[in-house]
């Protein structure tokens, strides 16, 4: 047996190491595990950041259905933070026992077949939430800031805002010294949210620029860039101020060239915070030098479906035809909004997945992001440690590459976010996905960013943000490397 | 060989494919030898002029496919410059190095290179060098009083290897300045060093100037008015630059200058994987032929290929060269 602890907390261990292995050592003396399947097993003690996640308190990991998985490993992952007191032994021998009903109400409900995690439902649930964001907030009593860790985004916070917008007005100085000032001076913002921050950097920027007689304020193109027109129209108010400078643009976060073509290497400074943690993303294992694909299967427990059925007036028979509904009108797939909200929240929190490895050689359609070829992530790993499950971050890669062609030779990427920046973190801790009220939340994998970014000429670097004690937001900075 | 009106040819690297940079990596980790490297450049040589051949380009190149980088490829023949060969992750990144002391000089092997190039073709053939200027300012200079005294030092050895070109039958030499771009204030002594590196070499000399193509991405941007009036002392026959990605403002600099050389016209954006046709690359030589004779103009890409997968180089070059046919046509030779 191999036990993996991937956290360092000490305050956490409801399940301790010493009694994982006590716990398995007498269900292997009381004959509940084989000696084969003892020397089988790998155990993974976690500790979840997130309370509230897509996990089980044990989980076990499914085989292939084609046998394809890594070496013939028993895989038992065991969320130590989900465990009380006494409960461990009980639980392993549920999870590592056959199922107690086959088919019936007893049986979990599946909403999807295995897949990547980048192609779950739980995705369109996110998507649900943005799109419904007042429906949330309204059910709820609080708005999505007050669910962030803190109650407040570290991207308004004014002191991170102005030396952001000092060190713009820098560049253009620097700019102008070696007269190479574009006429137009075009920003971007992806993401924009209400534009709180916009509208408190135009402020700082327009300040700076009056103090210093510069004249670059009038000059600037400010960019408002989201996938989300109606976002888009709740963010004027808060820009209102600099209206004339600002353009509101329909994007696709994932590929922000594609609407902005024309300005392709004329963008001084993008800027997205809290925006490449929510978009899709995947988890590959790196182990014996392979690469396997995590492909996950979102259930119900069936007494999670009961109860939620009963208490918004849904027949047990029909919560998934019901889940679909939500999925493509929201609350009022039931006849009472009240009712809806209640069954799209508790749904929500009730989802959890299966999970199984698949050898990425048997996923032939199965693609890393652009920029990485499998010979370039094996590079890559070259140095990582032999056991890593690890975030592909596709999303963010996506967005971020697709974002380098707008940067003007001389502008930088600024991105605000939770980034891992060290592969061999992974090995210590939980970095998604968790669920933050009804969006998903992912760490990015920020040394695989480094990487694509490298490859692809520029520089990355992050700062931690010093602005609020404790958080534990990062600020990417890209730039052109020379 | 009489070229026709319009001559095509690429500016100077073809595509780099990916594999050839993990061979190439495979070297660097002492996983192939020498020898196999040298073998699989040449056949990666053989293919890049093959294909500019099929594409149907007048004037070709040897792809530059020997090189990592337009800088590297010289610095390590220049004698006296020290480089840390640990300073570079990747087969494409410069590598740090610095001039510790006075450079002698030295004949930099660039000849075979070459007569690969004219033993594998019976096109013309054109052959690029990195020039002085952009060379220094990838060096750290910790021996000469100023950058000026280095690139002319480094001119007065590339002055005997380009002589030797023209010896084993170079007619065009291409000196690629993209730093001029980037330190536009260097132009003045820039020109003067240009001119020593040309100094009685007997063939046709060709500079081109862009905002730079690292990884695909430029360098610099601005405006070619920097470049004027001092260009004009420089003594060269063509003037290459890039058109096609920023537009053709600036051609009105040759209206106004009426330079005595050549231009040869960025006709395809290199830096965009979006294959242009014929039509608009013919779009984009009359918008030129507005400003400067045809007799004047050859037709090229921006810049070099290289970060372009190979079938989209290659695609692009095909309507590079229809394109021309089109206007050719119309001008009935």
């Amino acid at each position: 047996m191999i036990l993996h602890l991937n956290h360092t907390r000490r305050d956490s261990a409801a399940a301790s190491a010493s009694e994982v292995v006590a716990t398995f050592l007498t269900l292997l003396e009381e004959r509940h595990l084989t000696a084969e399947q003892f020397a089988r097993l790998e155990i993974y003690l976690d500790w979840l950041q997130y309370k509230q996640n897509f996990r089980e308190p044990i989980t076990v990991m499914q085989r292939a259905e084609s046998g394809a998985g890594p070496r013939s490993s028993m895989e038992v992952r065991i969320d130590s933070r989900q465990i009380s007191p006494g409960s461990l032994r009980e639980l392993v021998q549920k999870a590592i026992g056959p199922p107690p009903f086959d088919g019936g109400r007893g049986s979990r409900i599946y909403l999807e077949d295995f897949r990547s995690l980048r192609s779950s439902i739980v995705w369109d649930f996110n998507h649900l939430y943005w799109q419904r964001l007042k429906d949330w907030e309204q059910a709820t009593g609080k708005s999505y800031e007050k669910s962030l860790p803190g109650g407040v985004s570290d991207g308004h916070h004014p002191q991170a805002i102005a030396d952001s917008a000092q060190e713009f007005w820098n560049l253009l100085k620097q700019l102008e010294s070696r007269n190479q000032l574009p006429a137009e001076i075009f920003l971007l913002e992806i993401g924009v949210g209400l534009a709180t921050r916009a509208g408190m950097w135009l402020d700082c920027f327009g300040a700076l620029d009056q103090k210093n007689g510069t004249q670059y304020y009038p000059r600037l193109r400010f960019l408002l860039g989201d996938y989300s027109l109606s976002t888009l129209d709740r963010s004027r108010p808060a820009v209102k101020k600099h209206i004339d400078l600002c353009s509101f643009i329909g994007l696709d976060a994932l590929d922000p060239t594609k609407a902005l073509s024309f300005l392709r290497h004329k963008v001084l400074h993008v800027h997205s915070s809290n925006m490449y943690d929510n978009l899709p993303d995947e988890e590959v294992v790196w182990r014996d030098n392979r690469l396997y694909w995590v492909q996950v299967r979102a259930y119900l427990r069936p007494e999670d479906a009961a109860r939620i059925g009963k208490d918004c007036g849904v027949a047990f028979t029909d919560v998934v035809r019901t889940i679909k509904r939500l999925l493509e009108v929201g609350a009022d797939s039931l006849p009472e909004h009240d009712k809806g909200m209640t069954f799209w929240r508790e749904i929500w929190n009730a989802i959890r997945f299966e999970e199984r490895l698949v050898d990425a050689l048997d996923l032939p359609d199965a693609e890393l992001p652009a920029g990485l070829s499998y010979t370039q992530m094996e590079d890559f790993l070259r140095d990582a440690p032999g056991e890593l499950r690890f975030h592909l971050s596709s999303g963010a890669l996506e967005s971020f590459r697709n974002t380098l062609p707008l940067l003007h030779p001389r502008g930088y990427l600024q991105v605000q976010d939770i980034f891992v920046t060290d592969l061999s973190d992974y090995c210590m801790g939980f970095y998604g996905p968790g669920k933050l009220d009804g969006s998903i939340v992912n760490w990015v994998n920020g040394a695989l960013l480094r990487e694509v970014a490298h490859r692809a000429g520029y520089d990355l670097h992050f700062a931690p943000f010093q602005y609020r004690a404790g958080s534990k937001t990062s600020i990417l900075y890209t730039t052109q490397r020379e | 060989m009489t070229l026709p009106i319009l001559p095509t040819t690429m500016v100077g690297s073809y595509s780099m494919p990916s594999w050839l940079e993990r061979l190439k990596t495979d070297y660097f980790a002492r996983r192939i030898s020498r020898h196999d490297l040298d073998e699989i450049h040449d056949c990666a040589v053989r293919s890049a002029i093959k294909d500019q051949e099929i594409a149907g380009l007048d004037i070709v190149t040897d792809g530059e496919l020997r090189r990592d980088n337009m800088i590297d490829y010289f610095v390590e023949r220049l004698p006296g410059i020290h480089i840390d060969r640990s300073s570079k992750k990747f087969y494409y990144d410069f590598y740090d190095s610095e001039v510790l002391g006075k450079i002698p000089m030295a004949a930099l092997g660039l000849v075979e290179d070459f007569k690969f190039l004219l033993a594998n073709t019976e096109r013309e053939t054109k052959f690029c060098i990195t020039g002085p200027h952009s060379l220094c300012k990838r060096v750290r200079n910790k021996y000469y009083a100023s950058d000026e005294e280095l690139a002319t030092d480094i001119a007065r050895v590339m002055n005997m290897e380009l002589k030797e070109l023209v010896k084993a039958g170079a007619k065009l030499i291409q000196i690629d300045e993209p730093y001029y771009s980037g330190f536009p204030e260097d132009l003045s002594w820039g020109v003067k060093v240009l001119n020593r590196l040309i100094e009685g070499v007997n063939a046709k000399i060709a500079v081109h100037i862009c905002y730079g193509n690292r990884y695909g991405k430029p360098s610099w941007e601005g405006s070619y008015r920097y470049l004027f009036p001092r260009i004009l002392e420089a003594k060269i026959q063509q003037l290459s630059l890039e058109f096609a990605r920023r537009g053709g403002e600036d051609l009105d600099l040759f209206r106004e200058f009426s330079p005595p050389f050549e231009l040869g016209a960025g006709v395809i954006d290199v830096k965009d994987q979006a294959v242009e046709s014929p039509d608009i690359v013919a779009e984009r030589i009359r918008k030129v032929a507005k400003f400067v004779p045809v007799e004047k103009i050859s037709v090229l890409p921006d810049c070099g290929l290289f970060h372009l997968p190979r079938d989209i180089a290659f695609a692009k070059l095909r309507a590079m060269v229809d394109g021309t046919k089109m206007v050719r046509k119309e001008l009935g030779r």
